[in-house]
């Protein structure tokens, strides 16, 4: 049985938002973090696999959303 | 009548006393003035940042525009302005244009599809240097440049655009006359004139067929559809050329000679084989290519930390002063390929970071894997003080001769 909070969010978890209208495809998070983001096939634009982080994974996820050049990503604190 | 005060400032570009380190101006700038102002080749001055934070931030400014229409645009030398004012593609457009463009081209570099590149690459290198070996063995002296680092990605770049190999040889040089401050404004008008006469031909015998290219796609969806001149389809194919010619060729030379001054980092290297995706961003930050770009015109009054910055200000944020600036990479100075390097902006920053990003990491990754495995006695075959390097926009060494 999973813990959820209010807003259905896992516990443990972080919350991941993308703006993918700011995207343009750069694919640094796919390839940093392919378990959460991947490219979509038309335009390259991110997909958002998961929409939290789990235990574990935010220094990684923290890491995609540094190095993506337009601040698409975010991680909630 | 009050006569001006007289000031003097810093010229930019700065000058490097050393070949693959930066210009030492640019640390002292750093500490002294993070963000100074500085005069360019026309007499113009503009805001110059040094902190890796300040580049980052005014790559990543809306207010601060690419646009090189606007007047007063700053460039960094009469051939590098000559060069820009003729592109009318992406890399010079301000959002919401330059999104719609450069999405146009996006589906063709996404990692997933340059990583396909990888049998091609891998079986390319083999080739060449066994070409390599054979020339040396016949007596022949061995030029890291000629027989190798220009050869890679030009085979990439045909092979991407599907054009004929043979006209590579083309590309190599237009592309090299272009690109270099020593050209005059005259020769790179030329060469890149000739460049988009060549795309002009070829989007036109492709704009029949069913051709699954990469131009007869854009020719169909995109010109023939009213979505994109002709014309600007050309520049956009200059730019892909341009972008991935002799970036990634002068990454592959230069990364070579920074082994061969690192011969403990290539001993590593072999060892753990692991490593070579980190090596290769390592030289990336190290290097910083891209010497002489970013340059940028403030379009709104803005700030940089906390200097104002008015409307129509020019500004340069060059990535090589980011990538060595000590606060963001210890020690910057030291080449270290354990180093956690992948958050330096040698790709750029903002929405204009490169395009072909994703194909040269492949690349150099192909290349960097293979190079001291087949040649673990790879050496300087000219003294290093002899060896010349180019005053170009992109930085690189016109030869690198070597035993194998």
């Amino acid at each position: 049985m999973v813990n959820t909070n209010e807003e259905g969010q896992l516990m443990g978890t972080k919350k991941i938002t993308v703006f993918s209208e700011r995207c343009i495809a750069a694919g640094n998070c796919y390839e940093i973090a392919p378990k959460y983001f991947d490219q979509d096939p038309e335009d390259g634009t991110v997909l958002r696999l998961r929409a939290d982080a789990e235990a574990g994974d935010e220094s990684l996820v923290a890491r995609a959303a540094a190095t993506c050049p337009v601040a698409a990503i975010e991680l909630a604190e | 009548m009050t006569a001006e005060p007289v000031t003097t400032w810093r010229t930019y570009p700065f000058t490097r006393t050393s070949p693959t380190e930066p210009p030492p101006e640019l640390a002292e700038v750093r500490r002294a003035e993070p963000v100074a102002k500085v005069r360019l080749w026309d007499g113009s001055t503009a805001w110059l940042a040094t902190r890796y934070e300040d580049v980052q931030r005014t790559l990543k400014d809306p207010k601060i525009s690419s646009d090189t229409t606007r007047p007063g645009f700053p460039q960094a030398s009469a051939t590098a302005a000559e060069f820009r004012k003729g592109q009318r593609v992406f890399v010079r457009m301000d959002a919401p244009k330059h999104d719609e463009h450069r999405l146009m081209l996006t589906a063709d570099f996404t990692v997933k599809h340059v990583r396909d590149y990888r049998p091609y690459l891998d079986a390319m290198i083999d080739e060449l240097f066994d070409a390599m070996e054979a020339k040396q063995a016949a007596g022949g002296a061995v030029d890291m440049v000629e027989d190798f680092a220009l050869i890679v990605p030009s085979r990439v770049i045909t092979r991407l655009l599907d054009l004929p190999s043979e006209d590579s040889e083309f590309f190599l040089d237009r592309v090299k006359t272009s690109m270099s401050l020593d050209s005059t404004p005259e020769q790179a008008a030329q060469s890149g004139a000739d460049t988009l006469a060549y795309f002009a031909r070829t989007i036109d015998e492709r704009s029949t067929g069913d051709g699954q290219d990469l131009i007869s796609r854009l020719v169909r969806d995109r010109v023939i559809t009213g979505q994109l001149t002709s014309e600007e389809l050309q520049h956009m194919l200059h730019l892909v050329l341009v972008g991935g010619f002799d970036t990634t060729a002068n990454m592959i030379a230069l990364g070579t000679l920074v082994f061969l001054q690192h011969p403990d980092q290539i001993a590593l290297l072999r060892e753990r084989q692991d490593l070579v995706p980190n090596a290769v961003e390592e030289l990336l930050r190290y290097l910083s290519v891209a010497h002489h770009v970013a340059y940028r015109q403030a379009k709104e009054d803005t700030r940089i930390a906390d200097q104002p910055v008015a409307s129509g200000d020019s500004v340069i944020a060059p990535l090589i002063a980011a990538n060595h600036d000590p606060e963001a990479f210890p020690d910057p100075e030291r080449f270290d390929i354990t180093r956690d390097a992948r958050g330096h902006v040698a790709f750029g920053y903002g929405i204009h970071q490169c395009l072909g990003q994703a194909l040269a990491r492949v690349e150099l990754q192909a290349v960097f894997c293979k190079l001291f495995e087949r040649f673990p006695h790879l050496a300087l075959a000219a003294p290093a003080d002899t060896l010349r390097f180019r005053n170009s926009i992109i930085y690189g060494v016109e030869a690198l001769p070597v035993t194998l």
